[in-house]
């Protein structure tokens, strides 16, 4: 994938802090690692986090270990599946790595624009990748894929950390969106990888808004104000789920988190007939959304 | 008349916008207070009975005693019912 320099000048910024401490956390080694971090042995497709531990156990045998401080060690059975390796490290386990460092993963995909990031958040299929890779066709570079990291360490802003994900596109989205496709995903996934038309982002950059893809009969762009941002924050993905574990909420401390993110990140809500014949006019309203900057 | 009181201990709440987002602490469930809702509930403070209330909002507001009243009675009631208000 390419990167988009945003700023001008013949150095990118440094890293943030954040940024180095995941790029720290999440080296690799493999070699053997507990099978069970509390009590029970870990079932497949399944995690536990105790403490500042994290242990995922994919298909088979097929272990993933994280330590805060120690990064990711991976025990390969005979019986595990390679290709869901990256899958693995670049989904739960990366989600549980933020979230035990107090950095905060949402389901969104994202584009970037004027030096901050428009997310776009739905259910797994919900369309989320496709739309991000078909802004590129306005020239808006993708920020990330699937998952969107938060730092919350400046109380003043809410900072995005762009990326680690590469783009997944099904066929039919690569498509309609005009991204290069690549190699296959894995076995078991019918989606390529995929570099988005417009490059992407390699800096970190403050959120602008969060809009929530919905399908529905109109084609519109609405804010969401008041209790229902928290609502919405509140049902996102199992990566909220993993945050809350990892930071031992209990639920006036996780209404206390929701609160600040609903204070200082806008919201809307984007309805949108999930009909090809209609997919070109969805994007431009994104588009034009996202070029005035968060105003219809 | 007792003077109407919140059960601190049961909720935990925070402005956002112009709502008061209240949510109970032993289930988790949210509630969304605005307007003259809000104001109410702003109003319940341990000092003032139902009485009170009604006179402090017909002042705020300059609306009818009666409207307000039915507003306060219609929140009381729903705030007994979510345990959010202790009984009388």
């Amino acid at each position: 994938m390419s990167s988009v320099a945003l700023q001008q000048g013949s150095h990118s910024p440094a890293p943030t802090v954040a940024q180095t401490l995941m790029q720290r956390e999440t080296r690799v080694t493999y070699g053997e690692v507990p099978k069970a971090l509390s009590g029970e042995p870990i079932g497949e497709t399944s995690w536990q986090l105790q403490g500042d531990r994290f242990l995922l156990r994919g298909e088979g045998h097929h272990y993933f270990h994280y330590r805060k401080g120690h990064g990711i060690t991976v025990e390969r059975g005979p019986d595990a599946d390679l290709s869901e390796e990256s899958l693995w490290l670049n989904g739960s386990v990366y989600s549980a790595i933020a979230s035990l460092n107090g950095l905060v993963p949402i389901h969104a995909s994202a584009v970037a624009h004027g030096g901050r990031v428009f997310a776009f958040s739905a259910p797994a299929a919900g369309g989320k990748s496709t739309l991000a890779a078909a802004l590129a066709g306005y020239g808006l570079p993708l920020f990330c894929d699937d998952t969107l990291v938060l730092d919350l360490s400046d109380p003043d802003q809410v900072l995005c950390l762009p990326g680690h994900k590469r783009l997944k596109l099904r066929p039919d989205a690569i498509e309609l969106t005009g991204a290069t496709p690549e190699e296959p995903v894995s076995k078991a996934v019918d989606k390529y990888y995929a570099s988005p038309a417009a490059g992407d982002v390699g800096v970190a950059l403050p959120i602008a808004e969060l809009i929530f893809l919905e399908e529905g009969p109109n084609l519109e762009i609405e804010p969401i104000n008041g209790a229902q941002r928290m609502v919405r924050l509140r049902g996102d993905h199992p990566a909220a789920d993993l945050f809350a574990a990892a930071q031992h909420f209990d639920r006036a401390a996780h209404f206390a988190h929701l609160h600040r993110l609903a204070s200082q990140i806008k919201m809307a809500r984007l309805e949108r007939p999930r009909d090809r014949s209609r997919f070109t006019e969805s994007v431009a309203l994104a588009a034009q959304y996202v070029v005035n900057g968060g105003q219809r | 008349m007792n003077a109407l009181v919140k059960r601190n201990g049961r909720f935990t709440e925070a402005d956002l916008d112009d709502e008061i987002v209240v949510m109970r602490l032993d289930n988790g469930e949210f509630f969304s207070l605005s307007g003259t809702s809000a104001a109410i509930w702003r109003l319940i403070d341990g000092s003032r009975d139902r009485r009170a209330l009604v006179a402090a909002l017909t002042a705020d507001y300059g609306a009818e005693e009666s409207e307000i009243a039915a507003d306060v009675d219609a929140l009381l009631v729903q705030l007994r019912d979510t345990g959010l208000l202790a009984d009388d």
